[in-house]
């Protein structure tokens, strides 16, 4: 077990001079290889403080800090922080720097050949998608928001740090732009498997990007520090449940995907079935409609008895037009996709469209009834690390360029 | 004599003079900008210290350059070194300042990023702060050059060199034949290079703007970009007065 520690503080505090509170008081964790802590609490609460005296860009006043097993008070300072990435806002590049100058600033200062920066700038540019022929050159004033973080990102990757510490780094894009960052981060992380401590203020992005989740209060001092799933089902008090704000089990649907759950089965048709046929088989099989789908069992319209009048001959236009999820979507997306087509029931379909399976209301129910009781189930005992449950990171779309960074 | 002959007749010494001029002044503002930005860069982190050291610099420019120079000739003696050490002092202030307020300038998350990803002080000044605070500072320097053209022309009297001979001698004789000319072609004279040394520094300015290189290499496919734009220069409001 204690191999598998990659960080930890214990009874770290800093008290700044002049002030008569400390700004993080005793904070003791232990963060283990390969995972995403995210610290996240109200500004001010100490997190960033905490973070930055783990590659001691703030020293500690008391306490320890060891990262992979050395006391980093024993270790040079800026050494240190080259063995650490170190993402802030905005990437934090340097604007009179090209992006490839940029990126290959902590090889260089390791001494490293110029070749072989310029190779690895390369690759990590592709590693985080941006084409480097078109952009190598370019001045940090010269991409988007989203492209510089992308930047910085690469930056903090350059030396292939095992471990990483990300300051609010997706906390200045736009919202859509931040979803696609940290899409792009998980998908990243899952080939790397760094070991990450992750500030934020933003509990839902501390729910997505966390392995665990720290929640933070005044000082620094821990209120709760356990997976996003166990925070949403039971915060460990009011202060955590406010934070987490309402909707706390509607977040727990953003936990799981689609592909996680039962599906049931639908009474498919031919759209070319005649409307006695749909009666039948409604009257067989007792389910509230039919499943409307082409030749190429693309699902199309629900079909009810009650959408049928008496001498109509065909099924066009017929029933309520049906909404489809794909796997990989979230129960959120399920339910937003129910909810928009005012039907209680979404079409699992594949890449193509193609009919794979109906998942209902009633499973998304059941499904969140399992998730509490798999936590009760770890309450009663089961206290080793939980297998997680699946991530709507999306770890299939592997490209070519991250297994270039895994086969090095 | 018009001016213009007598311009021509002594076209030589008037030349030598000039020369001479342009010389002792960019050294000592070559002196200026390494002790100020020295200074500059030793003190910007503490509020105290910078305080103290531009209120230092100030009050050396407030010292009337009569009197500066004339303070000097019993340390340093006559000539050469006294005018130097003085346009020196007087070139320090803009320069200090311009280096604090560049410095000081720069967005605060840039020196954190550079410490953070395992920069030393030391390499974070030189690769980032520095070359970011420049244009501000080379403004700095473009007013100490400008400023110090002025001041040197009353270097002569303590026996320094440059145009000031001409502007003295003609003040002296007031009234006497060529008087006249001799200080116009001694102020002319100043004026003239005055302009040319700022026209210099102002296309220095433009070749060592930061992210010039980067920016040519890239503009060919995002088009020209706007030039950097150099944060407010400091303006020096106590030049001039003490003459």
């Amino acid at each position: 077990m204690t191999d598998d520690v990659m960080i930890s503080l214990e009874n770290v505090s800093k008290r700044y001079r002049g002030q008569k509170a400390p700004a993080v008081e005793n904070v003791s964790m232990t963060i283990r290889r390969g995972e995403i802590v995210v610290l996240v609490g109200p500004s001010g609460c100490g997190k960033t403080t905490t973070m930055k005296m783990i590659n001691r860009l703030i020293e500690p006043s008391s306490g320890r800090i060891c990262v992979d097993g050395a006391d980093v008070t024993s270790l040079d300072g800026t050494e240190l922080r080259r063995r650490i990435g170190y993402v802030i806002q905005q990437g934090g590049l340097f604007p009179h720097m090209s992006v490839a100058t940029n990126v290959g600033m902590v090889p260089k200062m390791l001494g490293w050949s110029r070749r072989r920066i310029d190779e690895r700038v390369d690759e990590l540019l592709h590693l985080v998608g941006l084409e480097p022929g078109q952009y190598r050159n370019r001045l940090p004033r010269q991409l988007s928001g989203g492209q510089q973080q992308r930047v910085g990102v690469a930056r903090a990757l350059a030396a292939d740090p095992p471990v990483m510490l990300m300051d609010e780094p997706f906390g200045a894009t736009d919202p859509l732009t931040r979803d696609r960052l940290q899409n792009e981060f998980l998908r990243l992380q899952e080939k790397l498997q760094k070991t990450i401590v992750f500030v934020t203020h933003d509990f839902d992005e501390a729910i997505k990007m966390g392995t665990r989740i720290a929640v933070l209060g005044e000082r620094s001092r821990i209120r709760q520090f356990d997976t996003p799933e166990r925070l949403l089902a039971e915060p460990a008090d009011k202060t955590v449940g406010q934070f987490i704000g309402a909707g706390a089990a509607l977040k727990q649907l953003n936990l799981r995907r689609v592909d996680a759950v039962e599906w049931n089965e639908a009474e498919l048709m031919h759209r070319d079935e005649s409307p006695t046929a749909v009666l039948r088989r409604l009257d067989e099989s007792g389910a509230w409609a039919v499943l409307t789908v082409d030749s190429e069992r693309r699902p199309l319209r629900w079909v009810g008895p009650r959408d049928l009048e008496p001498g109509q001959t065909s099924l066009d236009g017929v029933g309520i037009p049906v909404a489809v999820v794909e796997p990989r979507a979230t129960l959120q997306d399920a339910l937003d996709a129910m909810l928009g087509a005012g039907c209680g029931a979404s079409v699992v379909v594949d890449d193509d469209g193609r009919y794979r399976g109906v998942l209902d209301i009633e499973s998304l129910m059941r499904a969140i009834r399992d998730m509490r009781e798999v936590e009760r189930d770890r309450d009663r005992g089961m206290a080793e690390a939980p297998p997680r449950l699946p991530r709507q990171s999306d770890g299939s779309r592997d490209s070519a360029s991250v297994r270039t960074l895994e086969s090095r | 004599m018009t001016f213009l002959q007598f311009l021509e007749s002594r076209r030589d010494l008037v030349l030598a003079q000039t020369l001479e001029h342009a010389i002792i002044v960019l050294m000592s503002v070559a002196l200026a900008t390494v002790v100020g930005v020295g200074i500059g860069v030793a003190t910007y982190r503490r509020r105290r210290a910078r305080a103290i050291a531009t209120a230092i610099a100030a009050a050396i420019l407030t010292i009337p350059s009569f009197a500066l120079l004339g303070l000097m000739i019993a340390p340093l003696g006559l000539g050469y070194l006294p005018a130097l050490v003085a346009l020196s002092l007087y070139a320090l202030l803009p320069i200090i300042r311009n280096t604090v307020v560049g410095l000081t300038g720069i967005d605060p998350a840039l020196p954190e990023a550079a410490r953070g990803i395992g920069m030393s002080r030391l390499r974070s000044l030189v690769t980032v702060e520095l070359p970011l605070a420049w244009p501000v500072i080379l403004t700095g320097i473009r007013v100490s050059t400008q400023m110090t053209v002025g001041i040197a022309a009353i270097a002569a009297y303590v026996g320094g060199p440059g145009l000031g001979n001409q502007i003295f001698s003609g003040l002296a004789n007031l009234g006497g034949v060529n008087s006249l000319n001799k200080a116009l072609v001694g102020t002319v004279g100043v004026v003239v290079l005055a302009l040319a040394i700022d026209g210099c520094l102002a296309l220095l300015g433009a070749l060592t703007r930061p992210g010039r290189r980067a920016r040519s290499a890239a503009s060919g496919r995002r088009g020209p970009l706007r030039p950097a734009r150099t944060p407010a220069a400091v303006s020096l409001t106590a030049t001039g007065a003490h003459r």
